[in-house]
């Protein structure tokens, strides 16, 4: 095979090799400063989308702006005393004035217009102007504010316990900078009063710095876990030194390449450090057969040699395998996803490169003294654990019934979890549930109409068409609809408006507190409106034209399932009251944009998985030369699967983005062992063909390497675990979890599986 | 003796260059007095005026809302009370609506406004006189002028703006943070005293409107601001005002500006 010449080559040029690899590290190296981060939701998918078009175009149409700050002030004594009264007028100037922050649109009950009437006149003046002192002017001040339905929820909640402020931010500005802005600016030490900040930018930017914190630390100490545990299995500095320089140079390569061409870092992205660290563990099976075979021949160079005749095809196979598996993401919509899969696909292929020519060079440079050192050690160790795997081995061989049975029943219970998975979305529950901006988001959607946000719009044909009475009053029924789900906290539309200026020229009767009945009427309102109100207030909800209304929604939960109810219900009520004159209803902002793509991330993951699982089985079939052989090494895979999916469905965990895209990245990670399993075994089996016997070395020599190999992928992945944020959290865990089980099952039930076939498995695969 | 009249002679000579330095810089206006004549030539321009008045309000999207209107103006004294009234014939849904605005230097204005759908006349309160005219860009002060006391005005500088050439007032509230600029800044053409521009800072400094005048046109000797543009930078609204006629000194009486003649308006006026 080419492979060895490869190897020969290498064992000659060890010291140019290895320079060569420097150089081409350093070039990769020097992309890093160019590094650039995206954390925006709205680019999971790509720029032409409809979605993300249609989205922008209601944003630039009714003059909303995409990233809004939310600050709450939330006193359980009420919020109508002099003191806080104060304190919200004062932050509300303070913040106005923060670079980044549009301040003209700032809102608040000190920015916002109030229309009310007062003894027979039309006031017109900021919802809290002068701050009142005295009890029974609070009292007014409140009744006034509560009486306004455009108020409650948004501005001062319906208990007058809480207020909240909305800023909107420039798109280009960083959110959680100026979250850290205004929390400087908050007053301390203020008695009751609290305050919290939430709001899309804040946790998006809040996770984007977070993020990067938290991969500095993390990936740092999983290499850190994986060199001390190397050392630990090896007692040798250069094999640590290795496997971790295989490592680095992929990691740098293809981390050097993303940046290098100009694509930002996704959360996705983020995470490649460590995953490839963990891929790079395949190395071991090099080591590990390095140090048996030394031990058997004494020469360095001839153990290189024969390692890298034995080892190298399945290393070549299950890195392949890996890299198709990542590079299977790239079917998906997902962008981030997409990027993801890319890097770590070309960062395998790195690896691979670097197992034939890096390691045997280093292997090559390792001092002869301490050769031999290792070999001693490692034949003391030998003795021990080689005995138990290969006692082991035996278990397997011969009670391959009750083995197979014990799966079967593991695989009928994880199937019965795999029905109670629910697909969800939470951005914000990226964050621990006590993080500040976790709490901040619970806090002020219990107070008020919700952080969350979605649009209704509602498109007629003709201009002029919505200040129809009959159109208005669909609209306004379309609301009272949605605000029964108990997560719909707040909506308002043109009618809302309409409706308030009826009420109020009719010296605040409540009998008025409806739609008019003539369209000129609605006319002259609006043009009321036009004229009292900040232009922005009347174009968030009504074009200029009078054809197309926005429904504002306010929603107290960032699942994506919220959104989907709305949908629902919204097609249910239209369905049963069809909109007048063909008007037709389309939904837009962030709420729905999660739901899209948190829809498209399962989809895009299953056809991805799907993808994934025929090519992982089509290179299986072509390794070994065999359908059956394939099929065999592809089953511990699926029992894996199937098992921790099944676990996170009886655990009722959210099958949320990064649990999605964990499914197909597994599938080219944890076939490794199996192609360990089976290669190693077919080799032998020419040489010795005692299927028993067999069977029981492999499970201790090449198994020994397997979970070597397991135990260093799981312990990279587990300081994941105390991260800070979710996702980081829950790939660490389950790809830990992944890997070992996947060891446990391809050790345990490949050799269960080959007794039971062997018949027709070694009568058609083995003797090529 | 010689020494004394020397003396007077030089005493004199220094006198008289105090006298000459003192009436030069009269000549060489402050801010607040090129400001003044602004707000008489713009504002207060004759003693009434009649004028019909178109608006083209344009958002970011292109999409356009159009207003006619016929504006009666009567002053009491220059820079003093004023009264306006305000007729609209389009858009076809506001036909008769209308409103009547008492300007009081120094207080609020009395506002009454009059819709004909319900036929219902109301009294405005409103401490804020930055509130959108008709939905345009221009505020009613804008429309109607802003107390010079509000302001204090720094003379910058002396520019040719086109043909014209003009003073730069620099015009900063008295109380930061009461209206939403910080400051504006004006180029005052010097022969007809009509600003050209007028550009408005918000409380950052940052520009956020601009205003610029596209037409001026003399009736009955008056120089008169027949075209301008409001530009919102940050919206990206804007508004285009059109004076299609306008006549001066035609006879316009304080008992027009009555709260019960906006229910019936006298035609002779509002044609």
């Amino acid at each position: 095979m080419k492979f060895e010449h490869v190897t020969e080559f290498v064992l000659k040029h060890p010291k140019s090799m290895i320079g060569l690899v420097l150089i081409l590290t350093l070039f990769f190296g020097m992309q890093f400063p160019k590094i650039a981060v995206d954390t925006d939701p709205k680019h999971m998918l790509p720029a032409a989308s409809p979605v993300r078009q249609y989205n922008d175009q209601v944003e630039r149409d009714f003059a909303l702006h995409p990233d809004v700050i939310v600050l709450g002030m939330v006193n359980p004594d009420g919020i109508f005393n002099p003191q806080s009264l104060k304190r919200l007028k004062d932050l509300t100037s303070a913040i106005r004035e923060i670079p980044g922050v549009i301040s003209r649109d700032v809102d608040s009950l000190t920015t916002v217009d109030n229309v009310i009437s007062l003894k027979g006149e039309l006031v017109v003046k900021p919802g809290l102007n002068d701050i009142p002192q005295s009890d029974s002017e609070l009292a007014t001040l409140r009744q006034t504010l509560l009486d306004n339905p455009l108020f409650v929820n948004r501005f001062v909640s319906a208990d007058s316990k809480a207020a909240a402020l909305y800023i909107p931010i420039e798109p280009v500005a960083n959110g959680k900078k100026i979250a850290d802005k205004i929390r400087s600016l908050l007053p301390q030490d203020v008695g009751k009063d609290q305050f919290y900040l939430a709001g899309d930018p804040v946790a998006r930017d809040t996770f984007g710095t977070e993020m990067f914190r938290q991969m500095a630390l993390f990936s740092p100490i999983a290499g850190l876990v994986m060199c001390v545990a190397l050392w630990l299995m090896f007692r040798n500095v250069t094999v640590v030194v290795a496997n971790m320089a295989v490592a680095m140079v992929s990691i740098i390569w293809s981390m050097g390449g993303l940046i290098g061409l100009g694509f930002p870092v996704h959360i996705m992205s983020s995470m490649s450090p460590v995953f490839l660290m963990a891929i790079a563990t395949d190395a071991v099976h090099i080591f590990n057969e390095f140090v048996f075979r030394l031990k058997e021949t004494g020469d360095k160079r001839r153990a290189i040699l024969e390692t890298m005749k034995v080892v190298g095809p399945p290393v070549f196979y299950s890195d392949v395998t890996t890299a198709v598996g990542f590079a299977a993401l790239a079917t998906g919509a997902i962008i981030p996803v997409k990027i993801f899969g890319l890097v770590i696909g070309f960062g395998t292929l790195v690896i691979l490169l670097m197992s034939y020519t890096l390691v045997p060079a280093i292997l090559m440079l390792i001092p002869e003294k301490h050769l031999s050192n290792m070999a001693e050690t490692s034949a003391k160790k030998q003795g021990e654990s080689a005995s138990r795997l290969s006692r082991l081995g035996t278990f397997c061989v011969e009670k391959t019934k009750p083995i197979l049975l014990a799966g079967f029943l593991l695989f009928a219970v994880a199937v019965a979890g795999l029905s109670q998975i629910r697909v969800n979305n939470n951005m914000v529950h990226w964050f621990k549930r006590a993080s500040v901006v976790r709490t901040a988001d619970r806090v002020m959607n219990e107070y008020l109409g919700g952080t969350s946000t979605a649009y209704v719009v509602v498109q007629a044909e003709e201009d002029g068409a919505i200040r129809a009475p009959a159109m208005l009053r669909h609209i306004e029924g379309l609301q009272r609809e949605l605000e029964k789900d108990p997560l719909v906290g707040k909506t308002f539309s043109i009618a809302d408006y309409v409706k308030r200026v009826n009420r109020v020229l009719h010296d605040n009767n409540p009998a008025f507190d409806r739609i008019p009945d003539s369209g000129r009427e609605v006319g002259q309102y609006l043009f009321l409106l036009e004229s009292a109100a900040k232009p922005r207030h009347l174009d968030n909800v009504i074009d200029f034209s009078l054809k197309t209304a926005n429904i504002i929604i306010q929603l107290k939960s960032w699942d994506a399932g919220v959104m989907e109810h709305v949908i629902r219900r919204t097609n249910a009520f239209l369905g049963s009251h069809p909109l007048p004159q063909d008007a037709q209803v389309k939904t837009a902002g962030i709420a729905y944009f999660n739901t899209v793509w948190s829809h498209e991330v399962l989809w895009g993951m299953l056809t991805s998985f799907l993808w994934g699982l025929v090519l992982v089985l089509i290179l299986l079939v072509f390794e070994t030369r065999s359908f059956l052989w394939g099929f065999v090494s592809f089953l511990p895979l699926l029992f894996t699967i199937t098992l921790i999916y099944g676990a996170v469905g009886l655990m009722g965990k959210d099958f949320d983005m990064p649990v999605a895209v964990l499914s197909t990245l597994s599938l080219g990670m944890a076939i490794d062992f199996a192609i360990h399993f089976v290669g190693r075994f077919q080799q032998r089996y020419r040489e010795y063909p005692n299927l028993k016997e067999t069977l029981i070395w492999t499970v201790s020599r090449p198994g020994k390497g397997i979970f070597l190999n397991a135990i260093l992928f799981a312990l990279g992945f587990s300081v994941m675990g105390f991260s800070a944020l979710t996702p980081y959290v829950t790939v660490g865990i389950l790809m830990a979890a992944i890997m070992i089980l996947s060891s446990v099952t391809s050790v345990i039930y490949l050799p269960a599986l080959i007794q039971l076939w062997h018949r027709k498995l070694i009568k058609g695969g083995v003797n090529q | 003796m010689k020494r004394f009249w020397l003396g007077l002679i030089l005493f004199l000579c220094f006198a008289s260059s105090e006298i000459v330095r003192s009436v030069y810089a009269q000549e060489s206006p402050d801010g607040k007095s090129v400001m003044n004549e602004m707000l008489t030539a713009y504002y207060y321009s004759r003693q009434d005026a009649k004028s019909e008045v178109f608006m083209r309000i344009v958002n970011r999207q292109g999409q356009t809302r159009e207003r006619r209107l016929i504006l009666l103006r009567l002053d009491e004294t220059d820079g003093g009370k004023q009264s306006y009234y305000i007729y609209f014939h389009e858009p076809p849904d506001v036909q008769g609506m209308s409103f009547l605005v008492l300007k009081h230097p120094g207080r609020d204005d009395d506002r009454w406004l009059y819709l004909p759908s319900i036929d219902l006349v109301k009294r405005i309160a409103t401490s804020d006189k930055r509130t959108s005219f008709a939905g345009s860009d221009f505020t009613y002060e804008d429309v109607s002028g802003r107390d010079l006391d509000e302001d204090d005005h720094e003379l910058l500088d002396e520019e040719s703006l086109g043909e014209r050439s003009t003073f730069v007032v620099k015009s900063t509230p008295k109380r930061f943070g009461e209206v939403e600029f910080s400051s504006r800044k004006f180029w005052i053409d010097k022969a007809t005293h009509l600003p050209l521009k007028v550009e408005h800072y918000d409380l950052k400094g940052m520009l956020y409107k601009v205003y610029e005048t596209s037409a001026i046109q003399t009736f009955q000797d008056t120089p008169t601001i027949t075209k301008a543009v409001m530009k919102d930078l940050g919206s990206g609204h804007e508004t285009e005002i059109t004076i299609k006629t306008i006549s001066y000194d035609v006879g316009i009486t304080s008992d027009l500006f009555q709260e019960r003649l906006l229910r019936r308006p006298p035609t002779k006026w509002i044609r």
